[in-house]
């Protein structure tokens, strides 16, 4: 689904992913963990096709096609999705209005019919109850003035709606409480699929007591340095990145 | 129109030509009302680069254009599809400067008890008397050369007067139209508007001015508001010329003890609009909020310049204009409070909020105090942004489409003021209006 080669890009002067390879099929889930400043936003940034980040080296297919060539917006309707690390507010934009123009854009980018308010607001309190979220939230204004977890809850009831092929979670788990963390991982665990792919991008091994990952790697000066299965979360918490670096240097 | 004139020559040679024809012209202390009104002008002349208050914004298409006096439309009726306001509403039109009689427009039947409202002209010629006090009264003009044009010249107006404890049952519309005349040149027309409020009366009133037709048409309006002790005003103030018209009003207002004052106003289009707001909280405990929302685009104008003295003890002042400014728009915001000595508990905040859409278009902002009290609480402040990329991108990796997803920022941005319009039908035709005046930039990115 997902086939990324030698990835470089730059943020500014400062290159920040340099000759990463990642490929992720259909059905499974991966974590991506790493310590601060090793290029993981970066990374879920550049797939979702924020400015600002210049790739200047390698390829991203995505179900066959250049992923990097396309809008962001259209990235979206093909079906890739970042919950983002920090959501942003938008007064004056209710949710439920940007919910539906979402949601009928990919619509209409798949030739599918729109659908009405009434339809889409009766369809939109299912998708809030899966992940305990009040229909007031639907009224009110995009992230405005929600507290931390209601953010993030907020992106997991956008993906429930979107129902994207490829999720793309930045740090989802951070900032949450036990019980939000739950509802969260349930969101996600929810969407898993054999049609469809997880990557999770995480600092800490947290999350993956609840959304188990088939594989796990860890990203470390801007490239993938060891990949493993979910043992190697574990072994991450307990001993932390520092025993990596002295693996890369002693090679 | 001999060149040799100067341009307050011009108005003067008008006004000696006209005076015997203008509306009152047999009452006496009204004629004098209205020559010190042509000297009060003729004392300031018009605006210019160096023209206090006046500084930020070129008058040119008012001062570099001659205005004849408006004449009778080319074309009559057809009001209800123009307007914004439901037809619900009572209504009073006033077309090419004159207000047109019930069933040519106006709707007027059926108003409450203890409310009276009427064409100046025909007040002036039933009952001229009962207006002496309002009319022959002075103002402050410093600043305000065309409110004193406007009291000199003008040909009608409307009378809004609301007996204590009175309501006025519905909103009053005041529609005022500006069409072509068959000849097709660049018209004008000077109106006072008059609303008085005894204690305890309330009402809204929506004026509203739409301009048709390609000529350039000058509204210059004069309206004086006088609230007493209760008495609580919505005044709405809708906005929309032809391309090429221009608009310059002036509000003055005169807020009684625990007297309320709404003002919303909205300009959707004209080439050039200045509006004056000089808002007095006379008495104890008077309150008002001034909302504004400015669209403006191509080489359109638009100015506000307010000032609400606070002159009594424990006033509230809250105010917010904002404006969204596209292609070569000038947006002109001064907003003073001024709290005179004494006018302790002065609550008041002044802001002023701006969203650019292109590099050419122009903002001046002045969110002001003057504060000779000790005890009050101000806060003021201006500020001038362009869409947050990160909202832009948030909506994009959502699937919105570029053009969509600045159109729902621009909105956003604007419909802030519109939640405040306490009438829903009133409501959802600015929402409409909003819409329909979303910078052309957006679509073409699409």
């Amino acid at each position: 689904m997902l086939k990324i080669i030698d990835l470089h890009a730059k943020v500014g002067d400062k290159a920040i992913l340099k000759g990463l390879n990642l490929t992720v099929k259909a059905g499974e889930v991966h974590a991506i963990m790493g310590p601060n400043g090793s290029g993981k936003s970066t990374l879920s940034y550049v797939l979702a096709g924020r400015s600002g980040y210049e790739v200047t080296g390698g390829s991203v297919e995505y179900e066959g096609k250049n992923l990097l060539a396309m809008e962001p917006e259209v990235r979206a309707r093909e079906g890739v999705f970042l919950a983002f690390q920090y959501p942003v507010e938008i007064p004056g934009v209710s949710n439920k209005y940007f919910l539906k123009a979402a949601y009928n854009a990919q619509r209409k980018h798949r030739g599918e019919p729109e659908m009405d308010a009434g339809a889409f607001l009766k369809f939109v309190k299912e998708k809030a109850k899966l992940v305990e979220m009040a229909p007031a939230f639907l009224n009110r204004s995009v992230n405005e003035g929600f507290s931390g977890g209601e953010k993030k809850r907020n992106e997991i009831l956008q993906l429930a709606v979107l129902e994207p092929k490829l999720a793309l979670l930045d740090e989802t788990d951070s900032g949450l409480d036990i019980d939000a963390l739950k509802i969260v991982a349930n969101g996600i665990n929810r969407l898993r699929d054999p049609q469809r792919a997880v990557v999770l991008v995480t600092h800490y091994q947290r999350l993956l007591d609840y959304i188990v990952p088939d594989f796990v790697h860890v990203l470390s000066g801007g490239r993938i340095v060891k990949s493993g299965g979910k043992d190697l979360a574990v072994l991450l918490e307990k001993e932390g990145y520092g025993w990596i670096d002295a693996e890369k240097a002693a090679a | 129109m001999s060149p040799t004139l100067t341009e307050t020559d011009r108005f003067a040679a008008l006004f000696a030509g006209e005076k015997a024809r203008l509306p009152g012209a047999g009452v006496r202390w009204l004629a004098a009302a209205r020559e010190a009104a042509l000297a009060a002008f003729d004392n300031q002349g018009l605006p210019h680069a160096r023209f206090e208050g006046w500084r930020h914004t070129p008058a040119r298409a008012l001062t570099e254009t001659v205005f004849e006096p408006a004449e009778r439309p080319a074309a009559r009726g057809g009001f209800g599809g123009r307007a914004l306001c439901p037809i619900t509403f009572h209504r009073v039109v006033v077309h090419n400067g004159r207000v047109l009689p019930g069933g040519e427009g106006s709707t007027l039947s059926g108003l409450p008890a203890g409310v009276r409202v009427q064409s100046l002209v025909e007040v002036l010629r039933d009952e001229p008397e009962s207006l002496k006090t309002a009319l022959s009264r002075g103002f402050a003009a410093d600043g305000l050369p065309f409110a004193s044009l406007a009291a000199a010249l003008f040909s009608d107006g409307v009378v809004v007067r609301v007996a204590r404890h009175a309501r006025l049952d519905k909103p009053l519309n005041l529609l005022f139209v500006a069409d072509d005349s068959a000849a097709g040149r660049p018209q004008m027309a000077h109106l006072r508007v008059l609303v008085l409020l005894e204690d305890g009366a309330s009402a809204e009133i929506v004026m509203e001015s739409v301009g048709g037709g390609r000529a350039p048409f000058w509204t210059n309006l004069l309206t004086q508001v006088s609230l007493g002790e209760g008495a609580a005003l919505k005044h709405y103030r809708l906005q929309r010329e032809n391309e090429a018209g221009v608009q310059t009003a002036a509000t003055l207002v005169e807020v009684g003890r625990s007297a309320r004052y709404e003002s919303h106003a909205f300009n959707f289009g004209g080439a050039f609009v200045r509006h004056d707001l000089r808002v007095r909280l006379a008495g104890e405990g008077a309150d008002c909020m001034l909302n504004g929302l400015s669209l403006v685009r191509g080489d359109e104008t638009v100015d506000h310049h307010t000032v609400v003295e606070h002159a009594s003890v424990g006033g509230t002042t809250r105010e917010l204009y904002k404006a969204v400014l596209d292609e070569r728009g000038r947006f002109v915001f001064d907003g003073l409070v001024d709290v005179r000595p004494g006018a302790q508990k002065t609550d008041a905040s002044v802001y002023n909020k701006n969203l650019l859409l292109s590099e050419d278009a122009d903002v001046h902002t002045n969110p002001e105090f003057k504060i000779l009290a000790d005890d009050v609480s101000c806060k003021h402040g201006g500020a001038i942004g362009q869409l947050s990329g990160e909202s832009m991108f948030y909506l994009r990796s959502r699937g919105i489409g570029e053009a969509d997803a600045r159109r729902m920022l621009v909105y956003a941005f604007g419909s802030e003021m519109i939640e405040r319009v306490g009438l829903e039908p009133l409501k959802e035709a600015l929402t409409a209006a909003l819409h329909a005046r979303m910078p052309e930039a957006a679509e073409e990115a699409a």
